[in-house]
């Protein structure tokens, strides 16, 4: 294993009986990178982050995160990462208040930095001016906040987030954004899945693509952009003839070879 | 409506149904879909023996009550129905398993298909399927007396059910609605405060009424008699008594009324359903104005002697509960029961030896402190139901699941403590105040049946788990499994005791009793430390299972 990565896995594989969900993938993501994990729909991205959080077991291979490994030391991997799973994990009898001092208390804070750290978030995240709602009445994108505040409220040095704008709006995503870049800026490590790739594409140092279980591609993002670059542009789509850099929508595209159909249409849809 | 509408709601309807039936056939792809199967069958084998044999006996009294040419004697039969059917649904809300409807609502389902599809998967119930069994053994004891009367009283019958079916969703969905709201939360709460007040004058109350002389009681059941003839069970016993003695115009007269409640009642759930198809939202959060920001520091729970994990599951699991008005008002049931079993129709008979505590008095607090701990089952073995998603929250922060589910246990044992204390007082108030070897007794056996349910419970609520909202009030889906379990469980535990309770009077020293409850009590704490011990391996083992279960949309 890789003991400079902040996560490292080795041949991590998942079965769902006969499908193999990821396929033994070896990923590499060091200390301070903001990690984009892309793939299209079920190519295993929300499989491999549940695995690396703990909230999956692996069928084999190993995880190591800040140089420890997950299976033999998972509260002590957890004490020091934050997840935003796809469910977002909340509890919708709860006030937003009373979530945010019950996850900083489950992840270990004591009940005065606890209670602090909740008013603080709730503010940071423009969540405290209706104390009383409950959680299961906020909006998708209030949920996603909150969400977001519970796991960062312990301070987490690896933060793995799936799909954490999806629903948001652009007001609350400037502040998530602002939030992940203060974070990077001060040495997080920050894995995440996301669809929206120009946020990715704005955000991310490092890109990882899944494809049918298996890693395409791994990388700093601009040398995957030369990398396919490099490569014979694919006829009528013009792309980097013009001298024009590629966006990362069309290295993802033509990495994992899905170009749009366009010869099939639904007559019947007006 | 035109043909085309018919065809559209018919079409709808049946692509409901085939739905259901597919999720049922595609539940049968994972051996607990399979379990599942099995346990389903065994309860409601069970209820089928109880509903046979209830019809069996309906039907012989209502023959009986024809031939001997008093047939406004059905009365008696169709009131314990009508209670049976309203009352079941709330105090036994495991076997409850009504899907919610609302889900439809994504799709242009047009009201009328709503409302008729709520009022099927209502009657998926046991409660229904009991009742009507009973109802039709009646309809079998009444036509086997009087063969002409058989297409009157089917009549008569299908608008009692009808009544039945119709109140009983009815009052699920107000209840659900005024528990949703804070403001008619507080007037619930109030009302039932009221209630508890008024149980103090229940025994004053008994007292003056069986010292009066006799005429006065008897003018007092006469206007209960009269009072029960304008209601549903009683027009159903006078439309067929009156049509029996060829009194056709009132007996239709009485049909006609019995049909105007099932219209009444009906207009009271059209209400409700109409508010739900529009998309009424019941949080009254939303609707809030924007309060000031509470700026003084609100530090979470603390419980001496347990670890920060333990105290604030424990906090957490006490908000919601407080919360969840349709739960608290499960949790309120023993106190029915004992006001039912000391008022009810089962104190009124005159057997000797019976073992209802109304005739008993010393078994009401054992009967009363076990029920209250039967209604915790919904809880203590389905620990993480209401988590819903949330359950991904506790396997990736790093508390142990070990602190996680004794919050959890916390929570239960104190709500039980707290009902088995306000069961104590009822009891002094309904029935005199126990002997101190009866509450002996029954505290120590009530704590080896809470340790050996919150074993099994614990174990259970990781290996069956089924997603569970507080909020919601007769749209339950218990497990099966966990259902059948449980009642074993209980079945063991009260056999075990009685095993107990039998040894002592063998030897003629209650005292024995308690030893021996004493020492099934230390074991099951023994087997519950164990459990507990290895409940991270457990959870671990099944995490993919319970996530997949409770994350389920």
């Amino acid at each position: 294993m890789d003991t400079a990565s902040t996560i490292c896995t080795q041949r991590l594989t998942r079965r769902f009986g006969d499908f193999i969900a990821v396929d033994g993938i070896d990923l590499r993501v060091s200390r301070g990178q903001f990690f984009g994990f892309l793939g299209p729909n079920g190519a295993g991205k929300s499989t491999t982050i549940k695995m690396l959080t703990g909230l999956l077991a692996p069928s084999s291979g190993r995880i190591e995160i800040l140089g420890l490994d997950l299976a033999a030391h998972p509260v002590e991997v957890k004490q020091q990462i934050g997840v935003v799973p796809e469910g977002m994990a909340l509890f919708g009898r709860l006030t937003g208040y009373e979530f945010l001092n019950f996850a900083g208390r489950m992840y270990g804070l004591d009940r005065e930095t606890a209670a602090k750290r909740a008013v603080e978030l709730l503010d940071f995240m423009q969540l405290a001016d209706q104390p009383k709602k409950l959680v299961t009445d906020y909006s998708h994108g209030m949920q996603k906040k909150l969400a977001m505040a519970a796991a960062v409220i312990h301070g987490p040095k690896v933060l793995f987030l799936d799909e954490p704008f999806e629903g948001v709006d652009a007001i609350a995503a400037g502040t998530l954004k602002a939030m992940l870049q203060g974070m990077i800026a001060r040495g997080a490590t920050i894995f995440l899945t996301s669809h929206v790739l120009e946020i990715v594409e704005r955000l991310c140092s490092h890109v990882a693509i899944i494809h049918q279980g298996r890693l395409v591609a791994q990388g700093a993002l601009e040398e995957l952009r030369a990398g396919v670059e490099a490569q014979t542009p694919v006829p009528g789509e013009g792309l980097g003839s013009s001298g024009e850099r590629l966006t990362l929508e069309q290295i993802f595209l033509r990495t994992v070879g899905g170009m749009r159909r366009t010869d099939q249409e639904l007559s019947w849809l007006g | 409506m035109t043909k085309a509408g018919f065809t559209a709601r018919g079409s709808q309807l049946s692509a409901i149904a085939w739905v259901r039936w597919r999720l049922f056939v595609n539940s049968l792809r994972t051996t607990r879909g399979k379990l599942d199967l099995v346990s389903r069958s065994v309860v409601w084998l069970g209820f089928a023996t109880v509903g046979i044999g209830g019809a069996a006996g309906m039907g012989t009294a209502a023959f009986f009550f024809v031939r001997e040419g008093r047939p406004g004697l059905l009365t008696l039969l169709l009131w314990p129905i009508f209670f049976f059917w309203q009352v079941f649904p709330i105090m036994a809300t495991a076997f409850a398993n009504n899907p919610d409807s609302s889900d439809l609502l994504h799709f242009p389902l047009n009201y009328s298909s709503y409302f008729l599809v709520r009022l099927a998967y209502g009657a998926a119930d046991p409660a229904t399927a009991l009742g009507s069994l009973w109802s039709f053994g009646i309809l079998m004891g009444v036509g086997l007396a009087k063969p002409g009367l058989l297409p009157w009283t089917l009549l008569v019958l299908l608008a009692f059910a009808a009544f039945n079916l119709v109140f009983m969703q009815m009052i699920f969905a107000w209840v659900e609605r005024w528990l949703a709201r804070r403001r008619t939360r507080e007037v619930m709460g109030v009302l039932f405060l009221l209630l508890l007040l008024s149980v103090q004058l229940i025994a004053p109350l008994t007292g003056y009424f069986t010292t009066r002389p006799r005429p006065a009681v008897h003018r007092f059941a006469e206007i209960l008699i009269q009072g029960q003839k304008i209601l549903p069970p009683g027009l159903a016993a006078r439309a067929v008594a009156q049509v029996s003695a060829s009194h056709l115009r009132t007996g239709f007269y009485s049909l006609g009324l019995l049909c105007a409640f099932v219209l009444a009642i009906g207009y009271c759930l059209h209400v409700r359903l109409l508010a739900q198809y529009r998309g009424e939202s019941l949080s009254d959060t939303a609707a809030r104005p924007v309060l000031p920001q509470d700026r003084s520091l609100r530090l979470g729970w603390n419980l001496p002697g347990l670890a920060s994990p333990v105290a604030a599951v424990f906090e957490k699991e006490i908000r919601s509960l407080l919360r969840s008005g349709p739960m608290l008002l499960t949790l309120i049931m023993p106190l029915f029961m004992l006001i039912i079993f000391r008022f009810g129709p089962m104190n009124s008979a005159r057997q000797v030896g019976t073992a209802v505590p109304g005739h008993s008095p010393g078994l009401a607090f054992p009967a009363a402190a076990g029920f209250a701990l039967l209604t915790l089952t919904n809880l203590v073995y389905n620990n993480f139901g209401g988590d819903g998603s949330g359950i991904q929250f506790f396997y990736a922060c790093p508390a142990r699941f070990r602190d996680i589910v004794l919050g959890k246990n916390v929570t239960h044992a104190s709500i039980l403590v707290i009902e088995t204390a306000v069961v104590w007082l009822a009891v002094i108030s309904l029935f005199g105040k126990p002997t101190v070897n009866i509450t002996i007794a029954t505290l120590i056996g009530l704590l080896f049946a809470a340790a050996v349910n919150l074993s099994v419970g614990n174990l259970l609520s990781i290996y069956s788990p089924k997603k569970f909202d507080y909020s919601a009030f007769g749209r339950q889906r218990a497990s099966q499994i966990t259902v059948l379990i449980s009642m074993g469980v209980q079945v063991l535990v009260v056999g075990t005791a009685g095993s107990a309770f039998w040894i002592a009077r063998h030897y003629g020293n209650s005292w024995i009793a308690n030893l021996i409850l004493l020492l099934l009590a230390v074991i099951a704490l023994y087997a519950y430390r164990a459990v507990l011990r290895h409940i991270d391996r457990v959870a671990q083992e099944h995490q993919e299972m319970l996530v997949a279960e409770l994350c389920r949309a």
